[in-house]
């Protein structure tokens, strides 16, 4: 499916976006796949939420058919996480196979006390987790010559989910060497599992994702992010210009407001343009004069995509493109988190009809 | 007896133990105030509750976060575990009462025990069933404490349509009950669409929409 005016493939239009050029249109990304999509279903029988956390080949194609039958850029496209933390590290998982369930859990963190983390053992970076079957899917990235995709949280983010976010938060009043030690770690765990791609795949063909969801204002302060969230995201962002990465996607989840002056002096390390990803408690203006020469994704609220209406969708992407097609460093259109897997087929839609009104550039 | 000023020194003891999360004094001068025949009652809501009651305050100031409020929480039911036995049952006035639950399919429960520790610590009967709660569990636990008010919490967006599910089951067994949601994904806005009477953005707020919803039922039961 084309929209009415496209002058340009989505591959020209990424490549203008990283070239600071304006494309012909704002871009549209995706961050997950509605379950509920037409034709989805007949097209993939069986897919459902669990199979994209257990089935990388289809969760490959289903992601390719639904990002054209939305029109959506294909820059962002993963299969669920590279690394996630307490699954890596031996915890017990739960797949969301219940009505309710949208997302793996960790049904058992496999540092629940403080001897735990003396007998922690570094995790295999080939076998742990799910990391086998990410590998699955960037081979089908490689194969299909799209940009190959490494999904990890930030390393704050997977050592609060090798003890449990709750267990991290007092550790970090009362016990800051354990969350140092988990948080050594973490960021060990992510670079050799990296290592591990860039062997296999090279490291100019890896795009690599980081998400800090924990790293939110509505969870820690701003000093605790700068004392234990702060310095790793230094340090990665330093190993990744040694280890040759060039393209990089952060989505900066939730509220962080309070952590944006810090991200702002993290992003003179990192290669502009990046994307960032922001949640719909950042606003796209404030997003845009932090980090100016980087392209701003985002923001609508995900929850709106399965609760609201199509109109309501239409209407916080007319706001979203007034504002996006103002920034320096250029825009994405693109749900502010996750988009929920049930979300409405029509509410999706509103967001392609609302680029195709409202987002072309003169 | 403790004289004047040794009954405020410790309720101030206690206030600051929770407020400057010290689990271990918490409990120590809650054993204190018990030797020193300061009333358990009392100890608990101008010592514990008020400093829990500050902490509310400095949570909705961005001074403290949850970090801070999961310690200080710690050291609130320290002290509540010495002394809520010494309670005398006739002073034990109760507010209300509240079925509390993250609901099916939802395993995220930090913003719940939040909840939780808001509502003990002002006064309420708190019935909690934990997370991942079956949805027929929140009608069967209202059904069986009476509770004025039940609290449903979710984190994720998938999670967040077992709302509007739970809240008609429950309306199917009792009209005198409020519901109150709370949760990420949740808004105001669709905290209304879900037919809920409430909504609670924090911890910080939820007692006093539970406060709310409970003074509506009144009104609501006078009418009739």
């Amino acid at each position: 499916m084309e929209l009415r005016q496209d002058k340009m493939t989505s591959q020209e239009r990424i490549k203008a976006l990283f070239n600071y050029q304006k494309p012909d249109r704002v871009p549209i990304g995706n961050l997950g796949i509605p379950i509920k999509t037409q034709g989805l279903t007949q097209r993939f029988p069986g897919f459902n939420v669990v199979s994209n956390y257990n089935d990388p080949r289809r969760a490959f194609y289903a992601s390719l058919w639904t990002a054209k039958y939305y029109n959506w850029e294909l820059v962002v496209h993963s299969f669920a996480h590279t690394i996630l933390g307490g699954w890596d590290f031996g915890g017990e998982i739960q797949m969301p196979d219940k009505e309710y369930q949208d997302s793996l859990s960790i049904k058992s963190t496999p540092v629940k006390t403080e001897k735990d983390i003396r007998n922690l053992k570094m995790p295999n970076p080939k076998t742990a987790g799910g990391i086998p079957m990410a590998m699955e899917f960037s081979k089908l990235q490689g194969e299909n010559n799209l940009p190959v995709w490494f999904f990890s949280r930030s390393p704050f983010c997977v050592a609060s989910n090798i003890c449990g976010s709750e267990q991290f938060c007092r550790w970090m009043i009362k016990k800051p060497d354990l969350c140092r030690r988990l948080l050594r770690m973490a960021t060990d765990h992510i670079f050799n599992v990296l290592q591990y791609w860039i062997d296999t795949f090279s490291a100019e063909n890896i795009f690599l994702e980081i998400s800090s969801p924990n790293e939110s204002n509505q969870l820690i302060s701003p000093k605790q992010f700068t004392e234990f969230a702060f310095p790793y995201h230094i340090e990665l962002q330093k190993k990744l210009r040694t280890m040759g990465i060039r393209r990089f996607f952060f989505h900066i989840c939730g509220d962080q407001n309070l952590n944006l002056p810090y991200l702002a002096e993290l992003s003179s390390l990192w290669v502009h343009p990046s994307i960032l990803s922001f949640g719909h408690e950042v606003d796209l203006e404030v997003a845009g004069k932090y980090f100016p020469k980087d392209i701003i994704f985002g923001n609508i609220e995900p929850a709106v995509f399965q609760a609201g209406t199509a109109q309501q969708v239409y209407e916080l992407c007319k706001v979203a493109i007034e504002k996006g097609k103002r920034l320096s460093g250029g825009f994405m259109l693109g749900p502010g988190c996750g988009l929920p897997p049930m979300s409405q087929v029509e509410n999706v839609l509103a967001m392609t009809k609302a680029v195709d009104n409202l987002g072309w550039y003169e | 007896m403790a004289s004047r000023k040794k009954t405020q020194e410790l309720l101030k003891g206690l206030y600051n133990a929770v407020v400057f999360y010290d689990e271990k004094a918490a409990a120590e001068l809650s054993k204190v105030a018990l030797e020193e025949s300061i009333d358990a009652y009392t100890a608990i809501t101008d010592g514990l509750a008020a400093g829990m009651k500050k902490v509310g305050e400095l949570y909705a100031a961005q001074e403290y976060f949850v970090p801070e409020l999961l310690l200080c929480s710690d050291a609130l039911y320290a002290g509540l575990g010495v002394l809520r036995p010494h309670i005398k049952v006739k002073q034990a006035k109760v507010k209300a009462q509240i079925v509390i639950g993250v609901v099916e399919g939802d395993i995220h429960d930090i913003g719940k025990n939040l909840v939780k520790v808001m509502f003990d610590a002002a006064g309420w009967i708190v019935h909690d069933l934990g997370k991942d709660v079956k949805l027929e569990k929140f009608v069967e636990e209202q059904q069986r404490t009476n509770s004025e008010i039940v609290g449903l919490s979710t984190l994720m967006t998938t999670s967040m349509l077992a709302i509007p599910k739970v809240i008609k089951m429950i309306r199917s067994q009792s009209t005198n009950v409020g519901i109150m949601v709370g949760g990420a994904p949740l808004t105001r806005d669709i905290a209304k669409r879900y037919g809920a009477d409430g909504y609670a953005e924090n911890a910080g707020t939820a007692v006093q929409e539970g406060v709310r919803l409970v003074e509506m039922l009144k009104k609501r039961k006078a009418q009739k």
